[in-house]
């Protein structure tokens, strides 16, 4: 090691020089100005600079999770130890010789560049590495997220406050998207993360992308499949926020029964119309009008009318008479006759008894830091560990048992 | 705690207000370091060649540059067009394309390689779906030529890609237009009105568009204007506006300067000011303090779109000899992007996870090496 070079042995790459010491200083970090035979582009411009600053500002601790598409790490600033972010660095795959920079990771920065509200996760800044990766750095979210805290029927207990309260962020920070002009697109328990002081973030925007303009088409092949609208499979192109606001119902029922409200297993498109149409009520013409029109409209041949109120009643009482009036409306068949995520929070659910919880009386743990590293390393779209399907949930449940 | 935010509030919080918003100094200040920091690299490597200092060294000027970047705006919208993209494409890759060049110059990176960089990345923002593959091949360039700058451009995006646009809006005004028109709009938020029947009286009685305006609408002989032609005037000016949103705004310092509401506004105004006017007083109370500074700030941005005109944009072969004169002085360090790219992707950056594994991998690799080359075959302990 502390051999002087040879002069005829050609320097070693940078890579190689650097597994001394945990953050050397590299031969490229400053810009060799006076030298223009330097391999590397050495111009530090005005946006080069900044990026190298904000770089410096972090110091990366453990690892949090470790996905696909993504590692997160826990980090810190190096002016203030006490101020924790998370740090996701975005992986490069296979896919990059054919797109670039990956759709996924686009979205998510260019969406919450825009998006500054208590209730969506905040990216406080992004740099890259000398070797191009992208890095987030978001707020450090310490107590899981929604889903563990729903699964852990054991562990915790909540009340129809709680849930209130939990609503009533999730609503507020889907619609700040929708007056933003942002459609979310993925919104589920495991997206919502829980902060230190118990208050929820929406955070995922992967799926996310902005309003089309009036007659431009958008996929309809989106949303995680338990959480998706009718319209979706029905291969509605033209949509709004009524998508997102469906998703947050299936939240809402999710939270009050402590199971997915439409968990069609297998999981398939054909499935989940099925286990609509049986829970809610087969799309018609009368319910709604021109579903026929659609183009993947096909349903079950047996008819199933729409399920009455005391039959929702019966399954959801615990969030009263006026909680399962909001839910019947946010669970609307028909996207223009759903409530919009304004409206909902115009709903006077909120203001009826009992009045939502304090942040601080509200349960957390949803499993802790390492929650937040597995959530923000999964694709968008994706169910919590798809591959292993109904057993790794159950799995998931003991786990979370033992661990308690 | 709780807070309400109105639109202005929310704009405020977009990154084209926080990071891309300027004053007319402060966005020449801005340009001038830019250049400032790039010819001053420029004599540090032409010093090299050559004796003589910074001074004598032929460099294209500031004002060169800003007008090689117009050309490739123009070359992005036409691209963009060419493929037959919706118009946010468009538009976010232009205003990608000029916010590169605030923080860097075309001697470091010229615009004939980025803009292609810029527009492929619009074209995902924007949720466009076309394969790295098939964009190289109709732009016919290397598809790794596409791709080795997107890091580069992101930085000097600062990480920001959302790009606020007019054209919504602007269809938002023609709707509500077309609504008053047909007397079906009667009250407007804060305004006293006379009823729709009034305002669409008023609409009828309004004075004609200028001779100067730039709407194709022309009233008939008569010149009495009827319901009919009262909708295809809106459209007119609909349409004028929407060339202006498409051109002008695209090639000048608007959106740096402007909101898109401000921006949408000037050019409806310029397609047919008496409109425009009636429409904002069904908006703008006339008592409205703001009024004043609001018609102003419209007229401003109008005077900047107005005076724009196709001869700003360099010709091919003015063009042509400005690249030749950049060959002369570009900064040699960041002419081979390709190769510093694959560089900075094989290089880690102290990550020790990644050099875990590459230590691993090699230290396999030098294994199943040294067993294959070993004199005396693999060691015993290998055998297991």
């Amino acid at each position: 090691m502390a051999t002087p070079p040879a002069l005829d042995v050609p320097p070693e790459p940078p890579s190689k020089r650097r597994k001394t010491s945990p953050d050397p200083p590299s031969r490229n970090d400053t810009p060799d100005v006076g030298l223009p035979s330097s391999s590397f582009p050495a111009v530090a411009d005005l946006a080069e600079q900044l990026d190298d600053q904000e770089r410096k500002k972090y110091v990366k601790g453990k690892k949090l999770g470790s996905g696909q598409y993504a590692d997160v790490f826990s980090a810190h600033l190096v002016s203030d130890p006490s101020k924790l972010v998370a740090i996701k660095k975005i992986k490069v795959g296979p896919e990059v010789k054919e797109f670039g920079i990956s759709y996924d990771s686009l979205r998510e920065i260019r969406f919450l560049q825009e998006l500054d509200h208590p209730n969506i996760i905040k990216l406080h800044a992004v740099f890259s590495t000398k070797n191009q990766n992208l890095n987030l750095v978001l707020e450090h979210l310490p107590q899981g997220d929604l889903l563990k805290l729903i699964q852990d029927t054991g562990g915790i207990t909540y009340t129809a406050a709680d849930i209130k309260a939990w609503m009533l962020m999730l609503m507020r920070a889907t619609h700040f998207c929708h007056a933003n002009g942002i459609l979310h697109r993925d919104i589920k328990p495991n997206n919502l993360l829980l902060a230190a002081d118990g208050s929820v973030k929406l955070a995922d925007f992967g799926l996310a992308r902005a309003m089309a303009d009036p007659f431009q088409p958008m996929t309809y092949n989106t949303i995680t499949i338990w959480y998706r609208p009718p319209e979706l499979f029905f291969q509605a192109q033209h949509y709004g926020g009524a998508v997102d606001v469906w998703s947050c119902g299936c939240v809402f029922a999710e939270l009050i029964s402590r199971e997915v409200l439409f968990r069609a297993w297998p999981e398939t498109e054909i499935n989940m119309v099925k286990l609509i149409c049986e829970k809610v009520g087969t799309p018609t013409e009368e319910n709604w009008p021109g579903v026929g029109k659609l183009r993947g409209y096909v349903t079950p041949a047996e008819i199933v009318p729409l399920k009455p109120r005391d039959q929702w009643f019966a399954a959801f009482r615990a969030v009263g008479e006026v909680g399962v009036d909001l839910l019947i409306k946010m669970l609307t068949l028909d996207p223009r006759e759903r409530l919009t995520a304004e409206s909902v929070l115009k709903h006077e659910y909120w203001t009826s008894d009992p009045r939502p919880s304090k942040l601080r009386d509200l349960p957390r743990k949803g499993g802790g830091e390492n929650t937040m590293g597995q959530d923000l390393t999964q694709r968008g779209g994706e169910l919590p560990q798809t591959n292993g399907g109904r057993g790794d949930r159950v799995a998931r449940k003991i786990d979370f048992g033992a661990g308690k | 705690m709780t807070q309400r935010l109105n639109e202005d509030d929310l704009y405020r919080t977009s990154s084209q207000y926080r990071l891309w918003s300027f004053s007319p100094e402060s966005l020449a200040t801005l340009r001038r370091k830019t250049h400032e920091l790039a010819i001053a690299r420029a004599s540090q490597y032409a010093g090299t060649s050559n004796s003589s200092d910074g001074d004598a060294f032929d460099c294209l000027t500031s004002e060169e540059c800003l007008r090689l970047v117009r050309r490739y705006l123009d070359q992005t919208r036409t691209t963009s067009d060419h493929f037959k993209w919706p118009i946010t494409v468009k538009a976010t890759a232009a205003q990608y394309l000029a916010r590169f060049y605030l923080s860097n110059s075309p001697l470091t990176y010229p615009p004939k390689e980025i803009y292609k960089t810029v527009l492929f990345l619009a074209c995902k923002t924007e949720a466009t779906h076309m394969t790295l593959s098939e964009y190289a091949r109709r732009i016919s360039t290397p598809a790794d030529e596409v791709l080795a700058p997107e890091y580069k451009v992101m930085q000097a995006l600062r990480f920001t890609l959302d790009v606020r646009q007019p054209y919504r809006g602007l269809k938002g005004v023609l709707m509500e237009l077309l609504n008053l028109a047909e007397g079906r709009v009667g009250e407007v938020e804060g305004v006293e009105t006379g009823g729709a029947a009034a305002l669409q009286a008023e609409m009828l009685g309004l004075e004609l568009p200028s001779k100067t305006a730039q709407t194709m609408w022309r009233v008939r002989d008569s010149g009495k204007v009827e319901g009919k032609a009262l909708v295809d005037r809106i459209n007119a000016a609909y349409s004028a506006a929407r060339t202006i949103l498409d051109g002008p705004a695209l090639l000048t310092d608007a959106y740096f300067l402007y909101t898109p509401s401000q921006i949408l506004l000037a050019a409806l105004h310029l397609a047919d000011e008496p409109l425009t006017s009636f429409y904002l007083r069904t908006k703008l109370p006339l008592t409205s303090d703001l009024r004043p500074k609001i018609l102003a700030t419209i007229a401003a941005c109008a005077e900047l779109l107005g005076s724009f005109s196709g001869s700003q944009v360099l010709s091919k072969e003015e063009r042509a000899a400005l690249e030749r004169k950049l060959e002369g002085c570009r900064d040699p360090s960041t002419r081979d992007l390709v190769g510093s790219h694959a560089v900075a992707k094989r290089g880690t950056d102290g990550d020790e996870e990644a050099e875990e594994k590459a230590r691993k991998k090699k230290a396999a690799r030098d294994k199943a090496l040294k067993e294959g080359d070993d004199l005396f075959g693999p060691s015993l302990n290998g055998k297991g």
